[in-house]
């Protein structure tokens, strides 16, 4: 390529996301900005805030275990004031039904896809913004739309949503739950799906035709890797919920009888299974849309704070996508006790039981990559570590329930309960975290304390580590779930101070949390001031400024290599250092060098 | 003082004393615990392997490591990350799977043959908010007849023959859960399911249900009571008869019950 060409090369890549000048008014600075890095951060805030209302119901949850039908400090003689402080029978099942949907659609989602989808796709592709712009905000503001509706639910007549978070009929019916906090809450989540379709379809167009010159899909982090393919699974399957919720909220106001039968039913009658293969069909890899964001940003940090390139990266990405499409064939192993057809159960279990393949194949790239490395305990190393640690637990604890016969007993046991906090919350709990850590200088221009982020990774990874074993354990006891009081039960009333400890734990790990607040705020205000790199990685959003302009980038990167190109003895001798930006030209082109952009180091 | 090192071992591994499986009363159960207590060896046994191999790079790799610069993208690396991946899934996940097909083909799917053995005891169960209404077909052998044992939430049944359950409900989704026989189905309005045990040891058991029904959730208990043979079949006549006695044709709540055939619906 001549000069001349090149020139026209650079200007047509130009030409295709052009600079806009930034916003003046507060309005479009703040509220309804374009900028994929405002609207992060609106995710961000808002994820943040309905994490600590789901973390307070869990608390409520927590107590009840612990000392079930006596008057609760602090929210008791407040929130509690009519009722003497005691969570009776109804409103507990009000408050597990808000704690599982508010963690899951109104905080992990927002908070892992919303705000890191938001602000690392863009700026890790080399991109200016969003492919489109507009439905990122409007998708925001449909979600806070969501959000609204969560909390008038709160208000209902007869009180919030009450039929559990899987919202199976005929109880989230009018037979079971017949107040307007149900059908405010079955709305929310139709609503707040609606915003997740938006942002997969931006985020899917976005990585497939704004990637920069020279950035090929294994050149993208991993980071990229995992959005894209949750945003697919959110493109495909959310929809399938929004149909469910659609039925249900038919049955629910206008008497239509999808998914009633039986002599609930008037006349005719649906079937309840039907809402179940819905809701399962997106259930199933709703926990994947949660977990491959948090495994791509984990196997990124992993290479990063190893110094050490990925292991094996094509096998990451192709166990990621291949979980991505198993992901769509497995969800009947949470329906083997609905009398399903035997012969389509022990089909899901095979199906269920591969899915383990990949998942193994990722597992020994984490444990590859950093062996041998030169380990930076940083805090958000520490959170990656963390997060390989407690998906261990919920990797393993998820054979049991996969295979038929062992789920007979396990079903419905606090065992799941366990297992999928463990995978679903705390993995993604300590990979968010991971993110907002590492991030974070690039978001806000500050750093965070170092030694408030350790202790709050030790009082959490501690602190889930036994809030959700001692889950494990008792349902491996047999403890069901979503009991009021489980010490009614003759079986169950020996596990009462194991329940107790279980809650001394959360209680813990829930005012650890303040530690994070404080850091947070007071890094905000007060932090050191953020060099553009100051982990040293090549990746390109740290190649910009710390905050990045509303552009992002002066000019479009062309990408050189692949995002790990750590420690190669080449350049370390022609750079003086142990890493080289993706879009870095290296005078010497070392043989060494041009290896690194080339076929076996993507 | 030395008394005290048991006393705070004891306060600290107290609550612990209580984990373990639930007695298991049942014939087959075992085949459950077996492949609970096999799996959960392999895991602890990887995961225990991931720490050590996690606190070891941590460690011995730290800062003052050099960093190895490996792609780890050759034939000759990546090769050992598949097979270890291989390795793991036959072994454990074969193990869990073939184990699984053994139980489910062999015993607990074998209705027929719980069926063909002799002495083998019917139970309809039709559950609600917040009990478990159950129905035996009495000396006629026919569901929903006058001589029909009908009992709330305690049951009775023989040792030691196969008892098989046909389950619905009437309102919400239900979960009729025995962990003492180490079996469980849920109870769908609209439709039958069906579970089957046979109890090996005389006791009491509890039934709790697994589903989510409701507020009252946590007190839909029952029990299921096992007697010896002929101490069952003498309380099934005392009862037989006691409910013919009783029996009020009128009482139209109490006429339920299905025709005991391989059913999938009921309207």
């Amino acid at each position: 390529m001549t000069a001349q060409e090149a020139a026209l090369n650079r200007q047509a890549i130009e030409a295709l996301q052009p600079i806009h000048a930034p916003p003046t008014s507060f309005f479009r600075k703040y509220i309804w900005s374009l900028d994929h890095k405002v609207i992060a951060k609106q995710y961000l805030w808002s994820g943040l805030l309905f994490l600590l209302v789901g973390g307070i119901l869990a608390m409520m949850i927590r107590w009840q275990w612990a000392f079930p039908g006596q008057p609760m400090p602090i929210l008791g003689p407040t929130v509690l004031a009519r009722s003497g402080g005691v969570i009776g029978p109804g409103l507990y099942m009000q408050i597990f039904t808000m704690h599982g949907l508010i963690m899951i659609f109104f905080a992990i989602t927002p908070i892992l896809i919303g705000a890191f989808g938001n602000f690392t796709i863009p700026l890790l592709i080399g991109a200016r913004d969003m492919a489109f712009p507009w439905l990122n905000a409007l998708s925001f503001w449909v979600f806070a739309l969501s959000q609204c509706l969560v909390i008038a639910a709160f208000f209902g007549d007869l009180g919030a949503a009450g039929a559990g978070w899987t919202t199976y009929p005929p109880l989230a019916t009018n037979i079971g739950t017949p107040g307007t906090g149900q059908t405010l809450m079955v709305a929310a989540v139709f609503v707040t799906g609606v915003a997740s379709i938006m942002g997969g379809i931006n985020y899917v167009t976005t990585v497939i035709r704004l990637r920069a010159p020279g950035m090929t899909y294994l050149r993208m982090p991993l980071t990229v890797w995992g959005q894209f393919l949750t945003a697919i699974l959110n493109v495909l399957f959310v929809p399938v919920l929004g149909s469910a919720a659609l039925l249900l909220l038919m049955d629910r106001i206008f008497g239509t009888q999808f998914f009633i039968a039986g002599a609930a039913a008037v006349k005719g009658g649906g079937d309840p299974i039907l809402f179940q293969h819905l809701f399962w069909i997106f259930g199933h890899p709703e926990v994947y849309i949660l977990i491959l964001p948090a495994w791509g940003i984990v196997a990124d940090l992993l290479s990063y704070f190893s110094r050490k390139p990925a292991n094996w990266y094509r096998g990451s990405v192709l166990a990621m996508s291949a979980v991505t499409v198993l992901s769509a064939v497995v969800y009947g192993h949470h329906m083997f006790q609905t009398g399903m057809n035997p012969l389509l159960g022990q089909g899901f279990m095979l199906l269920t039981l591969i899915i383990s393949i990949p998942a193994e194949v990722l597992f020994l790239n984490w444990l590859r990559t950093i062996y041998k490395g030169s380990v930076r305990l940083t805090v958000p190393m520490l959170f990656a570590l963390g997060m390989v640690f407690v998906f261990g637990f919920g990797g393993l604890t998820g054979l049991y329930l996969g295979a038929v016969a062992p789920d007979i007993y396990l079903h419905d046991t606090m065992f799941v309960v366990g297992h999928f906090h463990f995978t679903m919350a705390a993995a993604s709990f300590l990979a968010s975290f991971a993110g907002l850590y590492y991030w974070f200088p690039k978001m806000f221009g500050r750093m965070m304390s170092t030694r408030l982020g350790k202790a709050h990774f030790w009082i959490s990874v501690i602190g889930i580590t036994l809030v959700f074993g001692g889950q494990l354990l008792v349902g491996y006891a047999g403890q069901n779930r979503r009991l009021w009081n489980p010490f009614e039960y003759d079986l169950f009333r020996p596990l009462a101070p194991l329940n107790r400890w279980t809650s001394y734990a959360a209680f813990t790990l829930f005012f650890g949390q303040l530690i994070f607040v404080w850091n947070f705020f007071a890094s905000l205000a007060r932090g050191q001031k953020a060099e553009n790199n100051p982990w040293q990685v090549g990746t390109l959003e740290w190649s910009t400024s710390s905050p990045p302009p509303p552009h992002n980038y002066d000019l479009i990167p062309v990408v050189l290599r692949g995002p790990h190109e750590l420690s190669n003895p080449e350049l370390k001798a022609a750079l003086g250092r142990d890493w080289v930006g993706q879009a870095e030209v290296v005078a010497t082109q070392l043989p060494g060098a041009a290896r690194a952009s080339g076929r076996g180091a993507t | 003082m030395p008394s005290l090192v048991p006393q705070i071992l004891a306060f600290l591994g107290g609550p612990l004393d209580a984990v373990h499986l639930p007695p298991d009363g049942s014939e087959s159960g075992w085949r459950i615990d077996e492949m609970i207590n096999t799996t959960t060896a392999f895991v602890s046994l990887l995961f225990v392997l991931m720490v050590i191999w996690m606190l070891w790079s941590v460690i011995r790799h730290g800062p003052e490591h050099e960093a190895l610069h490996d792609h780890g993208a050759e034939w000759k690396s990546w090769r050992w990350t598949a097979l270890v991946a291989a390795l793991i899934f036959f072994v454990v996940d074969g193990d869990l799977f073939t184990r699984s097909m053994i139980a489910m083909r062999g015993t607990y799917l074998d209705f027929a043959g719980a069926e063909a053995t002799p002495g083998a005891v019917r139970i309809e169960i039709n559950a609600h908010q917040w009990a478990w209404n159950a129905r035996y077909a009495g000396p006629d052998g026919k569901f929903n007849t006058p001589d029909d044992i009908v009992v709330l939430n305690d049951l009775v049944v023989p040792q030691g023959a196969p008892v098989i359950f046909q389950v619905t409900s009437t309102d919400v989704i239900h979960g009729f859960n025995v962990p003492g026989m180490r079996m469980k189905v849920d109870a769908v309005p609209g439709t039958v399911t069906r579970m089957w045990f046979q109890p090996r040891d005389a006791g009491v058991y509890e039934i709790i249900c697994a589903q989510h029904c409701g507020a009252n959730h946590y007190k839909m208990r029952g029990t299921v009571t096992v007697l010896p043979r002929p101490e069952f079949d003498r309380w099934a006549q005392v009862t037989s008869v006691n409910a013919a006695r009783a029996y009020d044709p009128k009482d139209m709540e109490a006429h339920w019950g299905w025709e005991w055939t391989e059913h999938s619906r009921v309207e």
